[in-house]
């Protein structure tokens, strides 16, 4: 095994942990203030791709608004989805918004399959984004490097814009106490609908990024990415952005080192690796690295 | 008093032998697709009632139910195997296993005891997470378990499954257990155990503070809930004679707990509508999707129904009540699930 | 007194079901003299669709055809249909009600083997004969028994025939094999594959899994990449949906040898996803459908007229092939609403002109040996190489 080899397997996965992590960044806001996993979030980045899709194939439309349009059109549909299926739930027990959120994911990939087709669709974005470079023999995309960076600069705007705006304060202030929030006159749903906004967004942008990425979209690809990056937010400690983003990384880095270092025979356990690393965070450290203390125990 | 036993068991005699006599015209006048569908309702009810033990009453909500089923599935499918479909799939395991053959019930019943097995391990481990940690563990929990059929190839034969079952499961294997899973849940319900359940689910905290063994209590309803998973999972393979990974998959989980939440976490009698509803709803569902050529639309409205479900009546149709027709002719008997209970 | 209310409840699941028997679906008891009913039994919805649509497509069009040409034996085809979507559960009722509530005399369908295991011991049950459509086991007709039939041929044969061309045609010694470890198909063509190539002196040097739904597949490929001396060829068993991304990110490694696979490279994602890195890819299937000879191009113009698009892989001519085996039985068989009289002349055919090779069913079997076809992409494009006979 080579040092290559080593640093080929790295770069492959921080290419696939920073998707998990503009997800895991949505998934965390959302359970930070309603305690909802939010099984809908990776079919919202499966509409993303979609939508994107539909621009890509005009080739007239440059390449930012395939990503800009599906990024806005998301978040809007994030919206429309906390006040129509989650708002009404305000109260209620978090197992009730849970099997919510998991009838929203079937309606939303049906629905998909329904309006448009079963068929998986090839995706592939003009021009050099996703053409590979090779720097000393290690090869990545133009798209990896800006998805990476994309990533840490939104990491650190999300934080200063939670930490500093007046939105961002009645989020942190919801995410504390919801009731108490409420009580002294913060408009609770107000901070949660932009935590669903912004969440959504990324949701929309991780559409376009992972369909640039695999090149081929279908109605069901969201549901397993969606539940890999809350996963991801679990590690890296639920609420926090900066958990969610670190979380996401290690989780696409742990992923691809366990296909890549362990002999080929352990590549079909890939998905119950990462439950189990699930299960030992949750039991070990169930704050995850950089989460409040919050986990609910016996 | 005793009367009141004495009327009770006449009742309960009376129940089971009107069962056993409309199974057998059922038996006897329906054809097979037919049975096939009343075959399901009795397996869905097992499943049903059994998860609501974790996900109703103790409040533990799993999504790995299908876990166990696929380990009560492929544990009964490998014992049952006839010789001719072992010689062909199973060469790889040792000699006296491939000559070894148990009949069906006791193969269900060995299925069941091993999803009960190990449920004992896992839920030491889960159950120290509670609400949605638990939810998602449980789901790695089947994703896990999925992980193991598709690559323990000698035993599970990987992505191939396990084919060439008999086609055991009949309406009275299905509805036998379904009577023995009720009977069986009713019983811890309505027991000091049951009332236990109960104050653990509503308050965990205060339910300790009163010296209950919160999870010792826990535990054993994750355990009892595995066994009957087992057991239907058992069942569900020797109808359709054939498993692979994908059949307990996470959307059997789902349509359990759709069946759960739809007839009311927390009632018993509420499993059993909400299982029959959700079996026999697809059926109706398919034959319209048939009739006006709109293939996936069964999906979409169960999907929406759920959804409206959960914002117009989140309790279910049963809520924690339970349906008492025995009432109808003698005074209301006391249930320990009216303890007023806010969740659910 | 608790189990009364069961018993209640299950009065009312019996009366309901009772009710849909004799109300819904019970008018098609198969007793109408006019008609003769075949059961389609294809998943349009899940993850069998992208498969299983174009061979209900390519199977209605076959019966619409045979109606056309005014029936059999006088008679029209009535296709009973009910969607299978993708689940075993749902596939077995769908097979139940085709023969119990349609009276279907005869079934045919589904690509997959597993659900064929599934769905064969009930028709066979029934003793009703049931022709699988793309369901390539080579045991699948011996495992359920004498009323199973396979329009297709099995993947001992086209895995056989990929392996024989990689060594001979390509000049390859050694093969990397990478397999979907979800689905019966392309485990069972990696083990032929396999055993053709190391008994004719090939080896494997390195066999690496995924699992269908995994969209990356960088570590396989760096782990591929870092073997000491490169194989000759890429053996990849992978279905359609992720035939197109494994070669797109095996072609952006920069890797250039030739990709070798079964029929479930046949799909236009190829070319679509990979793009401009589809190239030098070989793999088997059941029909060229660029093919000149005139039943593949009467066919292909015929789905194209009925269905706006040309067929969308060889599973639509299977389909279509399904429905023809089927109606010719039932011409040839002594008495075409008795399915038994059906099965028997279904073991005899012999020499039947089909899309995808000429059908006949050796003395004793229900498989056919059929020619399997190569095909080469070649950026985008892909092109009929050579026929194999068996």
């Amino acid at each position: 095994m080579t040092i290559n080899y080593i640093l080929q397997q790295l770069v492959n996965g921080l290419a696939l942990g920073s998707i998990y992590a503009l997800l895991a960044i949505g998934l965390t806001m959302v359970y930070g203030i309603l305690r909802l996993i939010n099984f809908a979030h990776g079919d919202l980045m499966m509409l993303g791709a979609y939508v994107s899709s539909i621009f890509i194939s005009a080739t007239v439309v440059p390449i930012l608004l395939a990503v800009l349009i599906p990024t806005l059109l998301i978040a809007v549909m994030g919206l429309i989805v906390e006040r129509t299926a989650y708002k009404p739930l305000r109260g209620a027990p978090e197992v009730a918004m849970l099997i919510t959120s998991l009838g929203v994911s079937r309606l939303i990939q049906n629905s998909t399959v329904l309006a448009l087709s079963p068929q998986p669709r090839a995706f592939s974005l003009p021009g050099d984004l996703t053409k590979t470079v090779n720097v000393g023999g290690i090869r990545f995309t133009q798209l990896d490097v800006l998805t990476f960076l994309l990533v840490i600069v939104l990491m650190v705007l999300l934080t200063l814009y939670i930490n500093r705006s007046k939105t961002g304060m009645a989020m942190r202030a919801s995410s504390e106490n919801l009731q108490a929030a409420r009580l002294i006159g913060i408009n609770v749903n107000w901070a949660i609908g932009a935590a669903f906004v912004l969440g959504s967004a990324l949701a929309g942008t991780a559409g376009f990024l992972w369909a640039s990425r695999y090149g081929i979209i279908d109605p069901f690809m969201g549901f397993l990415p969606g539940v890999k990056a809350f996963v991801a937010a679990v590690i890296g400690g639920i609420g926090s952005i900066r958990g969610a983003v670190v979380g996401g990384v290690l989780l696409g880095v742990a992923e691809i080192g366990f296909v890549g270092f362990l002999p080929p025979e352990f590549s079909g356990y890939r998905d119950a690796f990462v439950f189990s690393l699930l299960l030992i965070v949750l039991l070990v450290r169930p704050n995850g690295l950089f989460g409040a203390s919050e986990v609910e125990r016996a | 008093m005793k009367s009141t036993i004495a009327r009770k068991t006449v009742v309960l005699l009376g129940g089971l032998v009107l069962l056993v006599v409309l199974l057998g015209v059922a038996d006897a006048t329906l054809n097979n697709y037919y049975l096939r569908i009343l075959q399901l309702i009795g397996i869905y009810i097992v499943l049903t009632a059994s998860l609501n033990l974790t996900n109703g009453f103790t409040g533990d909500f799993s999504l790995g139910h299908a876990a166990f089923m696929a380990i009560g599935g492929y544990t009964s499918a490998l014992l049952t195997m006839p010789l001719a479909a072992r010689a062909l799939q199973l060469a790889e395991l040792p000699v006296w296993f491939q000559e070894f053959v148990s009949p069906f019930p006791l193969a269900t019943v060995l299925g069941g005891i091993l999803a009960a097995l190990v449920a004992l391990p896992v839920g030491l481990v889960v159950l120290r997470l509670r609400g949605h940690y638990l939810a998602v563990a449980t789901l790695g929990l089947l994703i896990i378990v999925k992980s193991i059929a598709s690559n323990w190839e000698p035993v599970t034969r990987g992505a191939r499954g396990l084919s060439g079952l008999n086609a055991e499961t009949n309406l009275w294997w299905a509805f036998g257990w379904a009577v023995i899973t009720i009977f069986v849940v009713w019983r811890m319900v309505h027991s000091p155990f049951g009332r236990s359940m109960i104050a653990v689910r509503d308050d965990s905290v205060a339910a300790a503070s009163r010296g209950v063994h919160v999870f010792r209590i826990r535990l054993v309803a994750f355990i009892m809930s595995a066994f009957f998973g087992g057991v239907g999972g058992a069942l569900l393979a020797h109808q359709l004679t054939a498993i692979t990974p994908p059949t307990y998959s996470f959307d059997l989980t789902f349509l359990i707990v759709i069946m759960l939440v739809i007839g009311g976490s927390g009632s018993v009698t509420g499993s059993v509508i909400g299982a029959i509803i959700m079996t026999i709803l697809p059926v109706i569902l398919r034959d319209l999707e048939r009739r006006f050529e709109l293939p996936g639309v069964s999906q979409i409205i169960i999907a929406a129904a759920l959804i409206a479900f959960m914002i117009f009546r989140r309790q279910g149709l049963m809520g924690n009540r339970e349906l008492h027709p025995s009432t109808w002719f003698m005074k209301k008997p006391a249930t320990p699930a009216s303890v007023d209970a806010p969740q659910q | 007194m608790r189990n009364i209310r069961f018993m209640a409840l299950g009065v009312s699941a019996v009366m309901l079901l009772a009710g849909c028997s004799a109300g819904g679906g019970g008018g098609g008891g198969g007793g109408d003299s006019d008609e003769i009913v075949v059961g389609a039994v294809y998943s349009i919805t899940g993850s069998q669709a992208s498969i299983d649509e174009p061979a209900y497509n390519g199977f209605k069009l076959a019966a619409k055809e045979i109606n056309d040409a005014g029936g059999i034996n006088g008679k029209q085809i009535r296709v009973a249909f009910s969607d299978a979507a993708s689940d075993t559960t749902t596939l077995t009722n769908v097979v139940s009600e085709l023969i119990e509530n349609d009276g279907a005399v005869a079934l045919g369908g589904t690509n997959d083997s597993t659900f064929a295991l599934a769905a064969g011991p009930i028709a066979q049950a029934a003793g009703i004969p049931f022709v699988a459509s793309g369901a390539t086991l080579p045991t699948l007709p011996d495992q359920v028994g004498d009323y199973m039939f396979m329009a297709c041929y099995g993947d001992d044969l086209q895995a056989q025939a990929i392996a024989d061309y990689s060594m001979e045609e390509l000049d390859a010694k050694t093969a990397w094999a990478l397999v979907d470890q979800a689905y019966d198909f392309t485990t069972a063509l990696n083990k032929f594959f396999q055993e053709r190539f190391t008994a004719n002196g090939g080896e494997i040097v390195l066999e690496d899994s995924y699992k269908s739904g995994d969209t990356d597949y960088s570590a396989q490929i760096a782990r591929l990449q870092a073997l000491p001396t490169q194989p000759d060829v890429l053996f990849v068993s992978a279905i359609p949906n992720e035939a197109g991304i494994i070669t797109q990110q095996i072609r952006e490694a920069g890797l250039t040898q030739p990709i070798v696979s079964g029929d479930g490279y046949d799909t236009p994602l190829v070319a679509e996803v990979a793009g401009d890195n589809s190239k030098d890819v070989y793999f088997s299937t059941h029909v060229s459908l660029e093919s000149e000879d005139a039943v593949v191009q009467d066919f292909v113009a015929a789905y194209t007229e009925e269905y706006g698009t040309g067929p969308e892989n060889a599973f639509a001519a299977l389909g279509y092939d399904t429905m023809n085996l089927i109606a010719d039985a039932l011409k040839r068989a002594t008495d075409d609403t008795d399915p038994a009289a059906v099965k028997d002349a279904l073991a005899s055919t012999q020499d039947l002109v089909a899309v995808t090779g000429t059908i006949s069913y050796p003395e004793g079997s229900r498989k056919p040996s059929k020619a399997v076809s190569i095909m080469r992409i070649v950026d985008k494009v892909t092109t009929f190489v050579k026929v194999i006979e068996p």
